[in-house]
C-alpha cells in the first residue's frame, strides 16, 4: 500500500477532506484510506433532492486535481457516499 | 487539460459508437478492475447489447473521457450518448429498476437466494443488529466472488432473505451468486470472522505456505509437481517433488481430478499459471507453493539451495 507513486507530499486525507470542504462550504467530510485508495463520505444539505449522478459530480469536481496526471495522490475512490441532510 | 474541439468530437464519436457505450478496464471477458468487472456483470444479466472501450489501451482516450464526463474514474456508461455515471450509480439504478428502463430490456425475474446460517453466525448477526440504528445486514458478492458483509442503509432493489430469524439484504445484482452459500461464524488469524462458503464459487488456485504443504505431503494427501525446466531442477529441487516432464504430464491424467495437487517453481509466479491450467483442464483442488522452492528452503529445509 505504501509504494503507491506519488509527487504528493503531505496527508492526503486531509487534502481531500479540506478539498471537499472548499467546494461544498458546511459538509461533513470523513476520509479514510491510504496508498492512493480512499473511502469517502460526504454529508451536506447541498445534496438533498438531487441525484447521485449530480451528488457524486459535485464531489469529484472538487478533488479533480488530486486525481489527475500519472501520479496522482489519489488514484482511485473505492467508495464514495453522499448524504443529504 | 481542456479539450479540443478536434479531441471533443473524436471522443464524442467513440460516445456514439452504439446505443450502449461502456469506456472500462480491460474488455467484458477480462475485466482490469472489480468495479468495470461489476457493471459488465449487471449489463450481461439484464442481457444490454453493449460495446466497450479499453481505457488502459489509449491514454488520449482515458485521459479524454475524465474530461469529456466530468468524471475522473473508470467505469464510464453511457447510453444513446448521454452519461450515466460510474459503478456505483449503475449498482443503484439497477436496484431501482430505472437502469432496465433506459436500456428497454425486460428484466427477467430474480430468484430469491437461499442463504443459510450457522448457530455461531446467527448469535452474532443478532448481537450486531441490536446496535446497528436504521441499517440493515447487507451482502453484496461482486463478479470475482469477493464478499462484502455489511450492516448500510437498506437499499432499491434488495432482495431481503431470512434465514433462523435473521434479515439479510442481498444486492439485487448479488443474487444470483449468492445461492445456496452458508454463512459462519469462526475463528480466524485476527479474531472471530465471518466465514462464507459459497458452492457458486469456481475453483480457484488456492495458495499454500511450504510448511503446511510439508504436513499433507507427509501425510500422503497431496501430489506435488515442479513445473520448472530441467536446469532449474538440476541446481535445486524438492525430494517429495515430480517433475512435470512427459512422465509428469502422464502422471496428471490418471490423477482423479478432485485428488488435491500442488505445484511450485522458483517464486511461484510459473506455478500460479500452470495452476490455472490444471482448473481450465478440470481440476477442482489446486494448490500453489507460495514463495516456490525459495520459501521451502527458508521454512522446511535449508539443505535445499536457494538461487
Amino acid at each position: 500500500m505504501s509504494d503507491h507513486a506519488t509527487d504528493f507530499a503531505g496527508d492526503v486525507c486531509a487534502a481531500i477532506r479540506e478539498a471537499i470542504a472548499a467546494r461544498i462550504p458546511g459538509a461533513r467530510v470523513e476520509v479514510t484510506g491510504g496508498g492512493g485508495h480512499y473511502s469517502i463520505d460526504v454529508a451536506s444539505a447541498e445534496f438533498t433532492g438531487k441525484s447521485m449522478l449530480a451528488n457524486q459530480r459535485l464531489v469529484y469536481a472538487a478533488i479533480t486535481h488530486l486525481m489527475a496526471g500519472d501520479r496522482p495522490p489519489v488514484h482511485a475512490v473505492d467508495r464514495l457516499t453522499t448524504k443529504g441532510e | 487539460m481542456a479539450l479540443s474541439e478536434h479531441q471533443r468530437s473524436e471522443l464524442e464519436k467513440k460516445v456514439r459508437a452504439g446505443e450502449v457505450v461502456l469506456f472500462m478496464k480491460g474488455n467484458r471477458r477480462f475485466p482490469q478492475c472489480g468495479f468495470s468487472a461489476t457493471v459488465v456483470g449487471i449489463l450481461d444479466k439484464l442481457g444490454a447489447k453493449y460495446e466497450t472501450v479499453n481505457i488502459l489501451e489509449d491514454p488520449s482516450v482515458r485521459d479524454g473521457m475524465k474530461e469529456y464526463s466530468s468524471w475522473p474514474t473508470f467505469p464510464q456508461l453511457y447510453v444513446r450518448g448521454e452519461f450515466v455515471g460510474g459503478c456505483d450509480i449503475v449498482k443503484d439504478l439497477y436496484g431501482s429498476g430505472d437502469l432496465q428502463k433506459k436500456l428497454g430490456v425486460e428484466e427477467r425475474p430474480v430468484k430469491t437466494p437461499r442463504i443459510t446460517l450457522s448457530a455461531a453466525a446467527t448469535k452474532a448477526f443478532g448481537e450486531a443488529s441490536s446496535d446497528a440504528g436504521g441499517d440493515v445486514l447487507r451482502l453484496e458478492i461482486d463478479p470475482e466472488f469477493n464478499c462484502d458483509l455489511h450492516f448500510a442503509p437498506k437499499a432499491d432493489g434488495d432482495l431481503e432473505v431470512r434465514s433462523e430469524g435473521v434479515a439479510i439484504y442481498v444486492a439485487r445484482a448479488s443474487a444470483g451468486r449468492a445461492d445456496g452459500i452458508a454463512i459462519d461464524f469462526v475463528k480466524g488469524a485476527s479474531g472471530m470472522a465471518f466465514k462464507i462458503d459459497n458452492p457458486n464459487e469456481p475453483p480457484r488456485v488456492k495458495p499454500i505456505q511450504a510448511k503446511a504443504l510439508k504436513a499433507m505431503l507427509d501425510a500422503g494427501s497431496i501430489e506435488l509437481f515442479d513445473v520448472r525446466p530441467e536446469d532449474e531442477r538440476r541446481t535445486a529441487s524438492i525430494a517429495q517433488a515430480k517433475p512435470l516432464d512427459g512422465e509428469g504430464q502422464s502422471l496428471l491424467a490418471t490423477l482423479d481430478k478432485n485428488k488435491a495437487v500442488a505445484l511450485h517453481c522458483h517464486h511461484g509466479m510459473r506455478s500460479r499459471a500452470a495452476g490455472e491450467q490444471l482448473l481450465r483442464e478440470g481440476f477442482t483442488n489446486v494448490y500453489n507453493l507460495e514463495g516456490g522452492i525459495e520459501a521451502w528452503s527458508r521454512d522446511v529445509d535449508a539443505s535445499v539451495s536457494r538461487y
